[in-house]
């Protein structure tokens, strides 16, 4: 057997097993580490194919940023607050078995029936040879034959990022958190805060929910005056809960760099 | 190029492998001794001739120390996640071409471990796998400070690798190819500016590029003044808080790893890589010039880390978001633009040219103007920069 059909067994061996491991392992952390397997074996198998570009482009794109923010808010999420894991609707379940024993017969078919080698393109070894390489022939064809198409998912994209902008926006724009409050650790601010105000939680900031996550009146009931929190200023005062928060604009809050 | 023997190239692979190794040890030695300089001390001076034996001593203590696992540890990523990062470090010097195609004892040698036609990307991508180190030890370690670190070197990487690969963009543009060596054979022409010649570096062309990119750089290999995930005032040690002995060891050498690929590959791409006087007379020669070059960089980093205070997180965020991103992508339209024109496949008439240097003016004087708008985006990098 040749060496390179050999280390692509391989590779799709681990590629598979890895695949497995996603839907198999219990802890979401490990799902998302055998997916990142799994996107470096596929980039491998691209190598193998001639198609570097689309290989690092694939491991810079899907396990280098997305995985990574899948990562994030996995870390940040308390474990507990997941849904369960194998305890899916039973609607969710038949219908998952059906759509992927479709796609398997798709699949099938299509390598029995050899639709796939089908007829040849214009893409053959020699053509991308003459255009200079593989990387050079795709970025041809993307801004030239379908700029059209291209231009179009960008904007797609640009279109989540707005949403994406518009979800987080706080109820009033521009408004701000108080500079006064307190109860709260923000990601962001080494400052962090320890009590809260009387008002609850301004507007603007998101609660991350961890294992002590307040209730907003829980938040207003450990409210002290100024007093009491200097005499149980000890390492964690009881009663004392912190919250996690994101807030937009940390600025809001420090005047550490800027004349304001 | 030519097609060598597969163990050649493993030769030449572990060679520069190993000297990566040897050359991250003397590292933290030169980071010591300069940064002892910078504070008016001596650095390390018992072991050997000026410390020199100090690295291998500190090797031996890392080895024989105990090796802690919290009780909560999640064991498996635990174990793996120092291994990432250090084998994600070491692997991109394979596309770091120290040469041409050489003749050493009667054979021609390709002094590169592989050619890639995608080279620089290449170094980015494993620079991206890299994180996946710190956020899987972060998380593994079942500790508040880690996470807190893994937390924000992710985000931290993500946002200045974005930097970092549109930096280059321009580059590429210039050079027409994401391979190292193609690059590396662009800048060893010559450019004449009248009567002197001088060589055609990246950073001769691209000066926004290389002052852009090594500020990612620095942010991207968490490093002073932008070493937030570990910054030991706020949490401990950060992401490795957990981490004792030889595993310890594997973030260390990570990190330094990163920083000396990260100097090579900076060099290679703007500061002409091997090129340098004699350089094409030999070989030898070529890989003082880019081992030279990459020990300015190097030493620029220790500068950086004895001179500038810490960013706080947010200004680090607004950094990368606010003032790099805009300005790497001026740079990318300009330098599109340019080249465009230079290659004569744009004519622009006169008028459009005089209209254009109107506007311009126009708008430079009505944002210098006192309390003028417009001024938003720059004035806030003073602010920083002069924290």
């Amino acid at each position: 057997m040749p060496w390179d059909v050999l280390i692509f067994y391989l590779i799709a061996a681990v590629c598979v097993l890895s695949a497995a491991g996603v839907v198999v392992a219990r802890n979401p952390v490990h799902s998302a580490i055998f997916l990142v397997l799994c996107f470096v074996n596929i980039a491998a198998t691209f190598v193998m194919m001639g198609a570097e570009f689309l290989a690092v482009v694939q491991v810079i794109v899907y396990t280098g940023a997305i995985l990574v923010l899948v990562l994030f808010v996995l870390m940040l999420v308390n474990p507990d607050d997941l849904p369960e894991f194998h305890a899916a609707r039973p609607v969710q379940r038949y219908v998952g078995l059906l759509l992927g024993a479709i796609l398997l017969l798709e699949v099938g078919a299509a390598i029995v029936t050899r639709s796939v080698s089908g007829e040849q393109g214009t893409a053959t070894p020699d053509n991308i040879a003459a255009v200079g390489g593989n990387t050079q022939a795709l970025g041809r064809v993307l801004y030239s034959d379908y700029l059209l198409a291209f231009e179009v998912v960008s904007l797609v994209l640009l279109v989540g990022v707005v949403g994406a902008i518009v979800l987080a926006l706080p109820e009033r724009l521009g408004e701000r958190p108080s500079v006064a409050r307190r109860g709260s650790i923000s990601l962001s601010h080494p400052r962090g805060v320890d009590a809260a105000l009387p008002e609850g939680r301004p507007a603007g900031e998101t609660l991350i929910p961890t294992r002590h996550s307040t209730s907003p009146t829980r938040a207003s009931g450990a409210v002290a005056t100024g007093n009491d929190r200097e005499v149980s200023a000890g390492p964690t005062p009881t009663g004392v809960v912190r919250d996690l928060v994101m807030t937009r604009d940390a600025d809001a809050f420090g005047h550490m760099g800027d004349k304001r | 190029m030519n097609d060598q023997p597969l163990w050649l190239t493993f030769i030449v692979a572990f060679t520069a492998m190993n000297v990566l190794l040897a050359g991250m040890a003397y590292m933290t030695w030169f980071e010591r001794k300069v940064l002892a300089r910078m504070q008016d001390r001596l650095g390390p001076t018992r072991t050997g001739p000026a410390g020199l034996l100090q690295p291998i001593a500190d090797g031996i203590k890392l080895l024989g120390k105990e090796d802690l696992i919290p009780a909560a540890a999640d064991k498996p990523v635990f174990f793996f996640a120092p291994l990432v990062i250090f084998v994600t470090a070491i692997v991109s010097v394979a596309v770091i071409p120290f040469g041409g195609t050489v003749e050493i004892f009667g054979r021609d040698v390709n002094l590169f471990a592989a050619d890639l036609n995608v080279g620089a990307l290449f170094i980015l991508a494993f620079g991206s796998l890299g994180v996946y180190g710190i956020i899987l030890g972060s998380y593994a370690s079942a500790s508040r400070y880690p996470l807190l670190g893994g937390l924000r070197a992710a985000a931290q990487v993500i946002s200045y690798e974005i930097v970092l690969g549109l930096a280059l963009v321009g580059v590429f543009i210039l050079s027409g190819s994401l391979s190292l060596r193609d690059i590396l054979a662009r800048q060893q022409e010559t450019l004449s500016l009248g009567p002197i010649d001088i060589p055609n570096w990246f950073i001769l062309s691209q000066p926004i590029a290389f002052v852009i990119y090594t500020i990612a750089a620095v942010a991207e290999t968490n490093r002073a003044p932008f070493d937030l995930p570990e910054a030991e005032t706020e949490l401990a040690a950060g992401f490795h808080t957990e981490y004792s002995a030889f595993r310890f060891s594997f973030y260390y050498l990570g990190e330094y790893i990163n920083m000396i690929v990260i100097s090579l590959f900076a060099s290679t791409l703007f500061l002409g890589g091997t090129g340098g006087p004699g350089s094409d007379r030999f070989w030898g020669l070529g890989i003082f010039w880019l081992l030279a070059k990459t020990i300015v960089f190097l030493f620029f980093y220790i500068w950086l880390r004895a001179t500038l205070p810490r960013f706080r997180y947010d200004q680090l965020m607004g950094i990368a978001w606010k003032v790099l991103l805009p300005l790497v992508l001026l740079n990318i339209v300009f330098t599109a633009f340019i080249r465009l024109v230079a290659n004569g496949e744009l004519e622009i008439p006169v008028w459009v040219w005089i209209a254009v240097a109107v506007a311009v003016v126009a708008l430079l004087a009505l944002s210098l103007r006192p309390g003028g708008g417009g001024e938003a985006a720059p004035a806030r990098t003073s602010a920083v920069g002069g924290d």
